[in-house]
């Protein structure tokens, strides 16, 4: 079963994920860093992917491209369906042709995504060289566009800068009109604004989401960690622990009426101003290590709510109300 | 960064002074130099001997005044030809003088000006280290990034033991082992016994001039380069796979980038840094020549001009090896600093 929203946009949707799972063989253990996520990617939509560190978001992400390094990383089953082909079976060289044109990657780190040794207008040109084949000088004029695009003051000169020249917020402004530059209709951004400054942080999510404005129907694959950005920047969210989703559905809908007790003490632990003086409620514990998830659901290790079964029998992910997917046993009953 | 340079030009002048001066005042101080020499023979020669250990160990400066039986004035007129009359800073900054005008001084032993030997001896020595250096170079980048690409395979395994036996071998006894087993002893006859070229060499046509100087080149030359192939193609390899495992590798996957781009454009640019960079380090060592080496095959380079000239306590050929090795290894080092410069955008030297 596909995650989906509540009313299906029309047509088909931009990317079909169904039970990718990917795993990590580590010093003769293996660990699964994504066992069976699924969801559907809709036209215009940004569909946001929350948990914690280790919960599975980014391997999900490098997944869908195939960036996973192999070894110790594979991906060992499901389907990444784009523009009514897998990607997880073709041949490599055509994933390559769809990297960087129709599907966009920015990863978290911004000082060191960047190669040092040459010019950020080399590097902003390359996809255009390999995509679209443009001459060196139409390059040279798209990347001036599109870092220009992205506030880069004096872009027209700071194309012979190195990376090392800019500052980290600027580099990643670098970084987005990279994988702008050929306009994709897919965009996947890895925590983006986790390692800038507050002030950076927006301007930064506001570019990412200006993609729409250029491309009709581009779709935003966003992952944080950060709940206020989700609710700021994201249509739909998936929330993920344990290499799975928990809980999925509007951002409206998550935040009004959270219903995994995961997702109930992320939200928990988000500070708020009326709150001043009181303690931050945490989840207790930390995320098990991943060569040893529970058998049963993966969060009962830290659930408030934890019940005998949750150990042994891993619940589903269900629709509890139209559009909104859970998978805790104490919702089952709730349909 | 031009004042960097400059400062860093400038500072290479304690450097030699410091250097010099240390090796001009053990000359002084080492036992067995050339006056105690000449007093030796004139002993020997006058059928006085028996008083040899004594005077082999005393060092130049006690000599004049101890009991010897060399008449006063005849002591005196020695020290004052070999420049031992004068105390050491007087004496060293005449030798400074010298050089700097490019007087190297006597040889004792030759007769000859110092700068005509080494300046004969030099180009056999340029000779051998360049073209060791360059096959080091061209056989260890490419395979360190084969061995890299192909971390863990057989060929990787199989070429580390043979790159770890081949650093293990100092370069002399290797040269040994050549002359033993191809010299054309009990075994193969495929080298020359060493030499830098064969006698009447100079008579030779022209094809036979230059297949006469291969076959003296191929066994010296593996000897030099042996030593520097498992670092530099360790370096390499492990280099490249630094480079390989950072994010902006990722990247440029992400893009859609060719694997072959990925890896010798992107990856490789990066991982030749440190490898540039040594490449001025080495040739002020290469250039030097190696005096082992040169001792095992019998070629006249600079290393085997000063290994000789400090047993045969031959001190102006000591100090003009010496200020040649001196301004290579400098200038080498300065060169690393260029080259940094040249190939990593990020370092600027303020």
């Amino acid at each position: 079963m596909s995650v989906q929203p509540a009313q299906k946009p029309a047509g088909a949707p931009l990317l079909q994920v169904k039970n990718l799972q990917t795993h990590f063989a580590v010093g003769g253990m293996v660990a699964k860093a994504v066992s069976g996520v699924s969801f559907d990617l809709h036209k215009g939509e940004v569909l946001g992917i929350v948990g914690e560190s280790g919960s599975g978001k980014s391997v999900t992400a490098l997944s869908l491209i195939r960036l996973i390094p192999d070894p110790p990383g594979k991906i060992v089953g499901g389907e990444v369906i784009f523009n009514g082909q897998d990607l997880l079976k073709m041949p490599i060289e055509d994933v390559r042709k769809i990297r960087g044109r129709d599907i966009g990657m920015i990863f978290q780190e911004p000082m060191t995504s960047l190669n040092p040794v040459f010019t950020i207008g080399k590097q902003v040109m390359e996809p255009l060289l390999f995509h679209e084949k443009l001459s060196k000088a139409e390059a040279r004029n798209r990347a001036i566009e599109a870092l220009a695009g992205v506030g880069i003051p004096d872009a027209a000169r700071r194309l012979d800068d190195y990376p090392h020249q800019f500052s980290g917020g600027m580099r990643q402004r670098v970084m987005i009109a990279m994988m702008m530059v050929c306009n994709p209709a897919i965009l996947i951004a890895d925590e983006p604004s986790t390692a800038l400054d507050v002030t950076i942080q927006a301007q930064v999510l506001e570019l990412m989401l200006d993609l729409r404005r250029k491309r009709e129907g581009a779709a935003i694959i966003l992952i944080t960690h950060d709940l206020a950005v989700v609710a700021e920047t994201c249509d739909r969210v998936l929330v993920m622990y344990g290499g799975k989703v928990q809980e999925a559905s509007t951002v409206v809908d998550l935040f009004e009426n959270p219903m995994h007790p995961y997702t109930r003490g992320l939200m928990k632990s988000i500070p708020h101003a009326q709150d001043k003086g009181k303690r931050l409620t945490a989840i207790r514990g930390n995320v098990p290590s991943i060569f040893d998830l529970p058998d049963g659901c993966k969060f009962c290790t830290r659930c408030p709510d934890v019940m005998d079964r949750c150990w042994t029998v891993e619940p589903e992910l269900r629709e509890v109300t139209p559009g909104h997917w859970v998978r805790c046993h104490l919702t089952e009953d709730k349909k | 960064m031009g004042a960097y340079f400059a400062r860093r030009f400038l500072l290479m002048i304690p450097t030699f002074l410091g250097i010099t001066f240390m090796v001009f005042l053990i000359t002084r101080f080492v036992p067995g130099g050339p006056i105690e020499q000449m007093v030796l023979q004139l002993e020997q020669g006058g059928g006085k001997g028996g008083e040899t250990g004594a005077a082999a160990t005393a060092g130049a400066a006690q000599n004049t005044g101890r009991g010897s039986r060399i008449p006063p004035e005849v002591m005196a007129e020695l020290n004052k030809k070999f420049g031992f009359d004068k105390p050491v800073p007087v004496a060293y900054a005449h030798w400074l003088w010298d050089v700097v005008r490019l007087d190297l001084g006597k040889s004792y032993k030759y007769d000859t000006p110092v700068i005509d030997l080494v300046t004969a001896r030099f180009p056999v020595s340029i000779y051998f280290g360049l073209i060791g250096f360059t096959l080091a170079y061209l056989v260890c980048i490419p395979l360190g990034v084969m061995k890299a690409i192909h971390h863990g395979s057989a060929f990787d395994l199989v070429s580390s033991v043979v790159v770890f036996v081949g650093y293990s071998i100092p370069g002399w006894a290797l040269g040994t082992l050549l002359l033993v087993y191809f010299g054309g002893g009990s075994f193969w006859n495929l080298i020359p016994l060493g030499g830098f070229r064969s006698p009447g060499w100079e008579q030779m046509d022209w094809w036979n001039k230059i297949t006469d100087q291969v076959h003296h080149t191929i066994a010296p030359v593996i000897c030099f380069a042996i030593g520097s192939f498992a670092t530099l193609t360790v370096l390499m390899k492990n280099s490249l796979m630094e480079n390989l495992g950072q994010d902006y590798v990722r990247t440029a996957f992400a893009k859609g980038l060719p694997e072959k781009r990925v890896i010798f454009v992107h990856a490789l640019r990066n991982s030749l840094i440190p490898v540039c960079t040594g490449l001025g380090h080495a040739i002020g060592i290469i250039m030097a020549g190696s005096y082992l080496i040169e001792f095992t095959f019998n070629i006249n380079g600079l290393g085997l001009l000063g290994y000789n000239s400090v047993i045969e306590r031959d001190y102006a050929v000591v100090m003009g090896v010496l200020v040649i090795n001196t301004l290579l290894v400098l200038v080498g080092n300065m060169l690393s600093d260029v080259l940094y410069v040249v190939v990593d955008p990020r370092i600027r030297f303020s």
